[in-house]
């Protein structure tokens, strides 16, 4: 049998979650993680740690607090400002190595995968990769992770019980990020980092970070068809609300009310969403390649017969002109009563 | 000048659509379901052979699986590669990625003189996405992942590919040997090329491996190196759509409907 | 910056000798009887789409040069067969695309989206990109005989899509309810039906198409059948004229259904009632019932059926005899019918806008006053209904024949 660097008798009670950051602000995927890493924290009484790489990120582990962090370890790096795989494996490997949390989880974001597939190996441990839940074991401090395959026909519950950490890549979109409290703080502990620029072979020559968003990927899709006759900017705020992206059928983008890059379907994209709310769309089975392999499928259309209601799970037969502006209204509402919580 | 030599690695998968669980058992019923190249890997295929278009070269396919993959494999032979190697053995059934990362890398040692290792993003079944990450990781080289686009300075021995990352992108440079991970649907595959279909079914054109045949050491193949275990499996609910239809007023539906979003 | 750029977009040219001799060999010597009169041209109905028109006499110039055609032109011919029509040599100008799409294949050089599209056939069994395992999903419920040699006349033949598209599914339905009124002992051969091969023909891969009419003939030889019955037309014609027969065992008979169902109402084993029974098809025309007053329908010929193989009576028959319908024929009808776009494998391709020759076809229609737009194949159905949609024409449906019969029956 394989042996991972440090054994389960050796661990460290704590859980930790790799923080991506870009200028200076955390990603969602990671806010999403710690909230469901604090609530395992809770029910095994251990401690939570947010992992930070970066350079001049400015104040941002108050962020990492409000979610639940009780310690932030970070590295503060000129070498580390652009994310190279070398550079956060090396200053990872050596922090985990220090340190020997019982479960490592990262978000499964390009970077994300990348470091969990090379620390995985280094560590000589298993790695769950797109979880879609996560479950500790109370006696045993063994992490549960559910993860979908065959292209989410099959679910798997998998578990590492020998090895450590416990590594885990968590599909974004899936938990909810809720912050607790933006007055919480914890322990701020600085890592001493010691790269050698020889050993970092990636060069970034260049690089763009964008609004773009890759719809293939994306958590929840609000799709426009015929139906919403090109009305795709409340389709726009109605998906920025759901954390999610606009997408399109064919017609509006014939009628050139939206580039063909948001056109979904079998001559588009093919996405897997945990949610496609497809709004005045027909269901045409072209359309339907593009969205077939959704979690949930919500529509919204007034015709009681389209064939879209066949594929879909939650039917609406109602004016897509009637129900978009309700529901944007609705979580308007609901948005600022959170932010009054919370303040 | 050195040849360019590519190694793409192929993963043959069941159909997705025909796999079930077994309800006595709770094991994934295979018998008789049908097998293609996984997706993601057919666009490895096509990425490497741009290159092959641009600058020549070799372009070795490896998998790792039973012999009755060969078929498959022999049909991305046909696209207009020039070897398949297969490492077929009974003592590496049952690996998670830590264990078929580590064969895959002692093949790519065997099959030697590798500059590229070209790789789907991730596979249609079990879709990780970690082969790439840990190969290179295996191999102690450099990567180059979720890529749209490569080049090479073929003088200077140097990878340059576009990634997609960020809402935005990166363009990275790294020195060969390189593990390459293309972005799924990045490129359209091309189709067999008919000149050489026939020449790809030749028994010659393949070259299968058993453990015996590469330097493994034995607790770190197949189930011994493998530290995830599968604890239960089940057919996921949806499947089948609910259909369930949302009715009443229309403040009453915008209700549902947060509902089913698990909105508060 | 940087990175790979496909360079079959460079403006040299290079004349290549063996070309247009390859052209010859491959359309058994069609190719050379064009003596450049340009009468295809002016027949082609991209003309009436486009300002600047696909000129199929130079592409056809070209390739007597030695220059391959390395633009889209080459993908934008729906084979309509109009312009071998009027060909004052008789020149198969759709043998002569599909060769030049032939030589495409070898030199890599064909429209995105076509690799995928023979790739979809060689792993799915359709060109649909769908599961294979649901191939006869559409039939759930209907019970539908699996074919025995011993116990049926006509194999029958659904095709790839009407098996998987969700409006085409609707004509398979029907034609079924139509067989099973006429008591016709029929089956299907369900999820094991193969592909006829016709998107790869028409794509112009010849090898993989020999590949893939070797199997399928395969499979019609197992199963015993002297009498398939085909859905679409383009079945049908692949059948027909494109497998080599020499490679069959039995003698099989291939028909179009509109062919079959013409026959059988001449036999009288298919009667259509004077009245609206309430039917269970999907369609909803509120008649009433005893005395239906007549109402317009138009008919769309299909290429496929009409210019390649003649057939014009026996659909416009069946027509004709259905109680209510009073045929009205378009401006072009017959052998000058409008191509609805889709063939050519042009049914996986992207048509802009603005270029959809069935746009054209539904005015046309309409200045029938149609009610209803009736014709004989998926791919009409499909990009007919689509432009009815798209053009909110909301007095004008559009149904296959067999649908048109389930109706009254």
């Amino acid at each position: 049998m394989v042996a991972s660097r440090y054994t389960p008798a050796e661990e460290q009670k704590t859980i930790w979650v790799y923080l991506e950051q870009e200028n200076g602000v955390l990603e969602n995927v990671s806010l999403e993680i710690l909230t469901k890493g604090r609530e395992l924290a809770d029910k095994m009484e251990w401690q939570l740690t947010g992992l930070l790489l970066g350079h001049d990120m400015g104040d941002i582990s108050s962020s990492a607090f409000a979610y639940g962090a009780d310690v932030i370890v970070f590295a503060d790096h000129p070498l580390l400002e652009n994310f190279t795989i070398e550079a956060y494996s090396d200053v990872i490997e050596k922090a985990i190595l220090e340190r020997k949390p019982s479960v490592f989880l990262l978000g499964a974001t390009p970077n994300g995968r990348d470091l969990a597939g090379r620390l995985a190996v280094r560590f000589r441990t298993g790695l769950n990769a797109d979880c879609t839940e996560l479950r500790m074991e109370k006696k045993t401090g063994v992490l549960v992770c559910e993860v979908s395959g065959f292209g989410g026909g099959i679910l798997a519950l998998i578990e590492m019980p020998s090895h450590r950490p416990q590594m885990a890549t968590v599909r974004p979109g899936v938990f909810e990020p809720k912050p607790r409290n933006h007055n919480l703080t914890g322990e701020l502990v600085e890592l001493n980092v010691n790269l050698n620029p020889d050993s970092i072979y990636t060069r970034v020559i260049e690089r763009m970070v964008g609004e773009q968003v890759d719809l293939a990927r994306v958590p929840v899709i609000v799709a426009g068809g015929r139906g919403i006759d090109g009305e795709f900017e409340s389709l726009r705020k109605l998906a920025k609300l759901l954390g999610g992206a606009i997408g399109a059928t064919r017609p509006p983008v014939d009628d050139g009310y939206i580039p063909r890059e948001y056109q979904i379907g079998q001559t588009g994209v093919v996405c897997s969403p945990e949610v496609a709310l497809c709004c005045g769309i027909s269901g045409a089975f072209h359309f339907i390649v593009g969205i077939e392999k959704s979690k949930t499928v919500i529509s919204i259309n007034i015709d009681p017969d389209a064939p879209i209601f066949e594929f879909s799970d939650y039917c609406i037969v109602s004016d897509v002109n009637e129900m978009i502006p309700r529901l944007i209204n609705a979580l308007e509402d609901i948005q600022e009563t959170t932010h009054e919580k919370v303040t | 000048m050195k040849k360019l030599h590519s190694v793409v690695c192929v993963k043959v998968v069941p159909k997705p659509e025909e796999i079930r669980v077994d309800p006595d058992t709770n094991l994934l019923i295979r018998d008789g379901v049908s097998s293609e190249i996984n997706p993601p890997d057919m666009n490895a295929m096509e990425m490497a052979l741009k290159l092959k278009d641009k600058y020549g070269g070799v372009i070795s396919i490896l998998s790792m699986g039973p012999p009755s993959f060969e078929n498959a494999l022999r049909v991305a032979l046909a696209m207009g590669a020039d070897h398949v190697y297969m490492l077929s053995d009974r003592k590496f059934a049952g690996a998670d990625t830590l264990a078929t990362t580590y064969t895959l890398a002692e093949g790519i040692r065997k099959i030697g003189n590798v500059e590229l290792i070209f790789c789907g993003e991730e596979s249609s079944d079990g879709a990780t996405g970690q082969v790439p990450s840990g190969l290179a990781e295996w191999l102690g080289i450099r990567q180059l992942t979720l890529l749209t686009e490569i080049d090479i300075d073929i003088n200077k021995r140097l990878g340059r590919g576009r990634r997609e990352a960020k809402g935005g992108f990166e363009i990275l440079e790294v020195p060969l040997p390189a593990v390459v991970s293309v972005k799924t649907a990045s490129n359209e595959p091309r189709f067999m090329d008919y000149r050489i279909k026939d020449w790809s079914f030749m028994p010659e054109r393949l070259t299968f491996w058993s453990a015996g045949d590469l330097q493994v050491d034995e607790n770190y193949i197949g189930l011994s190196g493998s530290p995830t275990i599968v604890i239960g499996l089940a057919e996921a609910p949806t499947r089948t759509r609910k259909q369930r239809y949302l009715v009443g007023s229309p403040d009453e539906i915008v209700q549902q409907l947060l509902d089913v979003l698990h909105i508060p | 910056m940087m990175l790979v750029k496909e360079s079959h977009k460079n403006k040299t040219y290079v004349i290549n000798d063996t070309l247009w001799e390859r052209l010859i060999e491959l359309t058994d010597g069609a190719a050379s009887l064009c003596y450049q009169c340009g009468v295809c041209t002016a027949a082609c109905p991209w003309g009436l789409v486009r300002k600047d028109t696909f000129s199929v006499r130079t592409i056809i110039r070209k390739a007597q040069l030695g220059l391959q055609n390395v633009n889209d032109t080459l993908w934008l011919c729906t084979t309509c067969g109009q312009c071998h029509l009027y060909c004052p040599r008789g020149v198969n100008i759709c043998e002569v695309f599909r060769s030049l799409r032939d030589i495409a294949w070898e030199e890599k050089i064909t429209a995105d989206g076509l690799p995928s599209l023979l790739w979809s056939v060689f792993w799915n069994g359709n060109p649909w990109a769908q599961p294979p395992s649901r191939r006869a999903d559409w039939a759930k419920g209907l019970e539908i005989p699996y074919f025995d040699k011993d116990q049926h006349e006509i194999l029958l033949f659904i095709g790839c899509t009407s098996s998987y598209d969700r409006r085409a599914q609707k004509i398979s339905r029907s034609l079924v309810k139509v067989l099973q009124a006429a008591n016709v002992r029929y089956g299907y051969l369900g999820e094991n039906e193969p592909c006829c091969g016709e998107a790869v023909l028409s794509t112009g891969h010849k090898p993989y198409f020999r590949d893939i009419a070797k199997k399928t003939i395969e499979v019609f030889n197992n199963s015993g059948a002297s009498h398939i019955v085909t859905l679409s037309p383009h079945c049908f014609d692949v059948f027909k004229n494109h497998y080599p027969t020499d490679m069959l065992q039995n003698q099989i008979t291939f028909e179009h259904y509109t062919q079959y169902l013409a026959q059988l109402i001449n036999d009288e084993r298919l009667v259509l009632s004077g009245q609206n029974e309430t039917s269970t098809s999907e369609i909803d025309l509120s008649l009433g019932i005893g005395n239906i007053p007549k109402i317009n329908i138009t008919y769309q010929d299909p290429c496929y059926l009409s210019r390649h193989n003649q057939e014009y009576l026996a659909p416009r028959q069946i027509l004709e005899l259905i109680p209510g319908f009073q045929l009205v024929e378009m401006e072009h009808h017959a052998e000058d019918g409008l191509c609805c776009g889709g063939g050519g494998g042009r049914m996986w391709l992207e048509t802009a806008p603005g270029e959809r020759f069935a746009d054209l076809r539904i005015v046309e229609a309409t200045n029938t006053n149609a009610e209803y737009l009736v014709t004989a194949c998926p791919f009409c159905v499909v990009c007919l209904e689509d432009s009815v949609k798209s053009k909110r024409i909301d007095s004008l449906k559009v149904i296959d024949i067999a649908e048109a019969l389930a109706l009254y029956l």
